[in-house]
C-alpha cells in the first residue's frame, strides 16, 4: 500500500481537432496547463514538479520535444521530468506524478503535455517504426493492421463480429456528441459504419479513431496539502502497470506466450490495481470506465481485462444494452479514444475523463451516481498497460 | 524532499562491450541487467518494476522502450521509460520504492553508437524554425557553454585542461582494459579543434556501454541481509529552460536548485567536508568546473588554484571523477547513470580499482540535454539516513 492518498485537484483539456493551426506544439500544452491551473485554483508558481507526457518524438518530428515544453509547463529551475510508454504514456504520466507525491518528494505536482498527431503527416508510417528493424519492421505492421489481426483472432476465438464492432463506434460516437472537449462528435450508424471503407480488414474507417492534435494536463497533490488548502479532490485509489512481450510473434502461432484477441498484461494490471483500491468485483464495484481503445474491437478485450465482462462475453452484454451511459458500467461516456486520439494525452484524458465522472462533472456525459472509476492505457505494440482506480 | 521510505542501491553493473559489433544492443542489455542482478545477489522474480532511461533519437527506434522491455525483465512487469535522461530513471525508480508500493526497482539505460551520425540525430532535437538550421548539437552547445565559462573566469582554459588530464590519468587506472584516451596536456591542449574552445583531446568519442542497478527499500534489505547497499540520503533534481538563448550559459541555477533539494534532504550544510568522493557531469572539463561551484565545492574564483593544487585529484581529501568520468569513457546518454552507480560503488566498497578508502557518503551528479539542461544531484550514504 502506499504511505498516504493522492488526489487529483485539476483538470485540463484543450480543443481535440484534426488540425489545431493556431497553436504551435507548445502552446496546446500550455492551453491544457491553463486550464488544469484554474480548474485546481493554483498558479505555475504553486508546482512543485512536473511530469511531461510525450509518447514518439518522431510524431511532433522534434527530437525530446519536451526540452521545448519546459516554459510551456512553467518548470524552469523545477523537477521536470518525461515519460514515454507509448500510447499509456499519459496514464503513466499521472502514475509518475502520483509516485512524486506518494514518495513524500513532492506536495502538489503537474502532469502535461500535448500532441499534434493530425499534423504528423501518416502516423501509421512513423509507428511501423517502433517495430523491431530486423525481424518485423518490414511488414506491413502499424498499429491499425495490428488490431485488426486481434480482431480476425477475437472473430475466430470468441465469434466476434463487424456488427459488434460497429455497435461500439455508435455508442461512442453518440457518447461523444454530448463531450464538448471530443474530436469525432458526428452520430453515426451501424450502415454509416458498414458503409464505410475498409482500412485493414475487419476493421473499417469508422471502427477506427482519428488522428487528433491537442493538449491535457492533470494537478495531483497530498492529502495533507488538499486538506490545509481545502481544495476539493477526487482520489487515486489504486494505480499499475503490466508489460506483454515485445515481438507481435510471441502472441500468434504455436507456444504463443499470450493469445492476441486477449490483453492478457492489461488483465493483470487492473488486477494490480484493483487489488491496490480494494475492489473484489470490479464488475458490481466500478460505475464508470474510461478504457484506452482506438479501434472498436479492442474495447471488448479491454472490457473484459477490466473484469467488466466474463471473457467472450461482452460483445453478447453491448448487444444486451450494458455499457452504454445509465447501465451499470458506463464505458467510455466521453467516446473514448476511438473519438479523440492525441497519442501523447489520450491516456491521461481517460484519466482525467475517470476523474470528471466520480466527481460528477462530466456534464452531458455523466454517468449517474458515478462513484468508482476505473481507466486505462495501452502502448507500444499492445505491450504496455497502465490502470487506475478513482473515486470521489 | 524527505522520502517516507528509505531506499538503497544494493547492486549495479557498468558493461562496455568489447565484441560490439558481435553483440546486438537486446543481449547487452540481458547482460548488464543480469550482472546487477547477481551483483544485488537477487533474482528477475524479485523485481517490483523496472524503469529504464531509453532515446528514441540515439536508439533509431518510435519507442524504444519497447525493444528493452523483454531484455531486462519487463515482461510481466510494471516498467516505465524516462527518455527525458538516463538519471531520471534513477529518480524515478528510487520515488516509486519510497511510495511503498514497490520493494524493488530495476533501472537501466544504455548508450547506442549504432547511429549514423550522433550529431545529426542530436540535431532533430532543436526547434524547427529558429535553431535547426544551426548546426546545434550537444557538443556545440557543450563549446558555447565552455566559451561562456572562459569569458566569465579568465585563464579557465588552463584550468580545463588540467581536469582533463587528471580524469583521464584516473581513468586509466580505473578501467585499464577500455580504450586508452589521450593523457597528456600537449595533446589535449593543441589537438584538432572540434568546437572552439573544445578539441579532440578535451572530449572522449561516443562509446557503447550499458548500465543497470537494483534499487530497494531497507525492508527488503533486511529480510535478504543484503550487503552493503549504499542508502540514498537525498536527491534533486530540476531542468533549464530549451532555448539556450534563455540561458546565461556560464551559470547552472537548475544545479543550484537540484543540489539544494538533495542537501536539504541529505541534511548537508558543509558540502566541501560531507562527502569523501564525488562523480559529477565531465562530458567537458568545463562541465566538471561548473559542477563544483554548482554542487557548494568550489566557487568559481577558485577554480583555477583549486585545479593547480589538486584540491579533487585522487588521494586528495575529496576526489572527483576517480573512475575517470566521460572524459575517459563516455556512453553518451547513460553517463549520467553511470555517474550515480560509480558513486554508489564507492559507497558500497565496491568500486574496484579506484576505490577510495572508507567512503561513508558519496555524491554524484548528472547532467543531461543541450548545455547541461537537465540537472540531477544524489547524495548516498553508508548507513541509513536517521531523520
Amino acid at each position: 500500500m502506499t504511505n498516504a492518498r493522492v488526489g487529483i485537484i485539476g483538470i485540463g483539456q484543450s480543443e481535440f481537432k484534426a488540425r489545431r493551426e493556431d497553436a504551435n506544439y507548445p502552446e496546446l500544452v500550455r492551453e491544457a496547463v491553463a486550464l488544469a491551473l484554474k480548474n485546481a485554483g493554483r498558479e505555475l508558481d504553486d508546482m512543485e514538479a512536473v511530469v511531461y507526457s510525450l509518447a514518439p518524438d518522431a510524431l511532433l518530428g522534434i527530437g525530446n520535444a519536451e526540452r521545448l515544453g519546459v516554459d510551456a509547463v512553467g518548470a524552469r529551475n523545477k523537477r521536470f521530468m518525461r515519460i514515454n510508454t507509448g500510447g499509456a504514456t499519459g496514464l503513466s504520466s499521472v502514475a509518475v506524478a502520483h509516485s512524486h507525491v506518494a514518495s513524500g518528494a513532492c506536495d502538489i505536482v503537474l502532469a502535461a503535455g500535448g500532441d499534434k498527431v493530425g499534423e504528423s503527416g501518416d502516423s501509421q508510417t512513423i509507428l511501423n517504426k517502433i517495430w523491431d528493424p530486423t525481424y518485423e519492421r518490414q511488414l506491413p505492421l502499424g498499429t491499425i493492421t495490428m488490431l485488426a489481426m486481434s480482431a480476425v483472432r477475437a472473430m475466430h476465438k470468441y465469434g466476434l463480429t463487424e456488427e459488434d464492432m460497429a455497435r461500439v463506434t455508435v455508442k461512442n460516437r453518440a457518447n461523444a456528441s454530448l463531450n464538448p472537449k471530443a474530436h469525432l462528435r458526428k452520430k453515426v450508424t451501424i450502415e454509416d459504419v458498414f458503409a464505410s471503407r475498409y482500412i485493414a480488414w475487419p476493421i473499417k474507417l469508422l471502427d477506427a479513431c482519428p488522428q487528433s492534435s491537442g493538449g491535457c494536463a492533470v494537478v495531483l497533490a497530498s492529502e495533507r496539502y488538499i486538506k490545509e488548502n481545502r481544495l476539493e479532490a477526487v482520489w487515486i485509489t489504486g494505480v499499475a502497470h503490466c508489460s506483454e512481450s515485445y515481438f507481435i510473434g510471441d502472441r500468434m502461432g504455436n507456444n504463443y506466450v499470450a493469445d492476441h484477441a486477449d490483453a492478457h498484461a492489461l488483465g493483470e494490471s487492473f488486477e494490480r490495481s484493483y487489488r491496490m483500491a480494494g475492489i473484489k468485483d470490479p464488475a458490481k464495484e466500478v460505475h464508470v470506465a474510461e478504457l484506452y481503445a482506438p479501434f472498436s474491437n479492442t474495447e471488448f478485450h479491454a472490457v473484459e481485462a477490466a473484469g467488466l465482462a466474463p471473457i467472450g462475453k461482452s460483445m453478447a452484454m453491448l448487444r444486451e444494452g450494458q455499457f452504454h451511459i445509465g447501465s451499470r458500467t458506463a464505458v467510455n461516456p466521453s467516446g473514448g479514444t476511438l473519438c479523440t486520439n492525441a497519442i501523447a494525452v489520450s491516456a491521461m484524458v481517460r484519466v482525467a475523463e475517470a476523474a470528471l465522472q466520480v466527481w460528477g462533472r462530466a456534464g452531458a456525459h455523466q454517468q449517474p451516481g458515478a462513484k468508482i472509476a476505473a481507466a486505462s492505457g495501452n502502448g507500444g505494440d499492445h505491450q504496455f498497460f497502465g490502470t487506475m482506480v478513482i473515486e470521489a | 524532499m524527505q522520502f517516507t521510505t528509505v531506499v538503497a542501491v544494493v547492486g549495479s553493473a557498468i558493461h562496455a562491450p568489447r565484441d560490439a559489433k558481435q553483440r546486438s544492443l537486446e543481449e547487452a542489455m540481458y547482460a548488464v541487467a543480469k550482472a546487477a542482478l547477481v551483483d544485488a545477489g537477487v533474482s528477475t522474480d524479485d523485481l517490483d518494476g523496472i524503469v529504464v532511461g531509453a532515446n528514441d533519437q540515439l536508439d533509431g527506434r518510435a519507442i524504444s522502450i519497447m525493444m528493452a522491455s523483454g531484455s531486462v525483465g519487463g515482461v510481466g512487469r510494471d516498467i516505465l521509460s524516462t527518455p527525458s535522461a538516463a538519471e531520471h530513471a534513477f529518480v524515478l525508480g528510487a520515488m516509486r520504492i519510497a511510495t511503498g508500493q514497490y520493494r524493488t526497482q530495476l533501472v537501466a539505460a544504455w548508450s547506442p553508437i549504432e547511429v549514423t551520425s550522433i550529431p545529426d540525430a542530436l540535431k532533430l532535437g532543436t526547434d524547427p524554425y529558429f535553431h535547426r538550421a544551426l548546426p546545434l548539437d550537444e557538443l556545440s552547445a557543450a563549446a558555447l557553454q565552455a566559451n561562456a565559462l572562459e569569458h566569465a573566469v579568465p585563464g579557465l582554459r588552463e584550468a580545463a585542461v588540467g581536469i582533463a588530464v587528471k580524469n583521464r590519468n584516473n581513468g586509466a587506472l580505473a578501467y585499464p582494459d577500455r580504450a586508452p584516451a589521450p593523457l597528456e596536456k600537449a595533446w589535449i591542449t593543441a589537438g584538432k579543434v572540434l568546437h572552439w574552445p573544445l578539441t579532440e583531446g578535451m572530449v572522449s568519442p561516443p562509446a557503447y556501454g550499458l548500465v543497470a542497478l537494483v534499487l530497494a527499500d531497507a525492508a527488503f534489505v533486511k529480510e535478504r541481509g543484503l550487503s552493503a547497499p549504499a542508502w540514498i540520503h537525498g536527491m534533486g533534481w530540476a531542468t533549464e529552460p530549451g532555448f539556450l538563448g534563455d540561458r546565461d550559459l556560464s551559470t547552472a541555477p537548475a544545479l543550484v536548485e537540484a543540489t539544494q533539494q538533495a542537501y536539504r534532504a541529505a541534511g548537508i550544510k558543509d558540502p566541501g567536508k560531507s562527502f569523501q568522493v564525488a562523480q559529477v557531469s565531465d562530458t567537458t572539463p568545463y562541465q566538471e568546473l561548473l559542477a563544483y561551484e554548482g554542487l557548494g565545492l568550489c566557487k568559481r574564483e577558485q577554480w583555477l588554484q583549486a585545479q593547480e593544487s589538486g584540491r579533487f585529484a585522487a588521494g586528495s581529501s575529496l576526489p572527483v571523477n576517480p573512475s575517470g568520468g566521460a572524459l575517459s569513457f563516455n556512453p553518451v546518454y547513460c553517463a549520467g547513470l553511470v555517474s550515480i552507480a560509480e558513486a554508489a560503488n564507492q559507497v558500497r566498497g565496491q568500486a574496484g580499482h579506484h576505490q577510495q578508502k572508507d567512503v561513508r557518503r558519496a555524491l554524484a551528479h548528472a547532467a543531461s540535454g543541450f548545455a547541461m539542461q537537465y540537472q540531477t544531484v544524489v547524495v548516498m550514504g553508508s548507513s541509513e539516513l536517521r531523520s
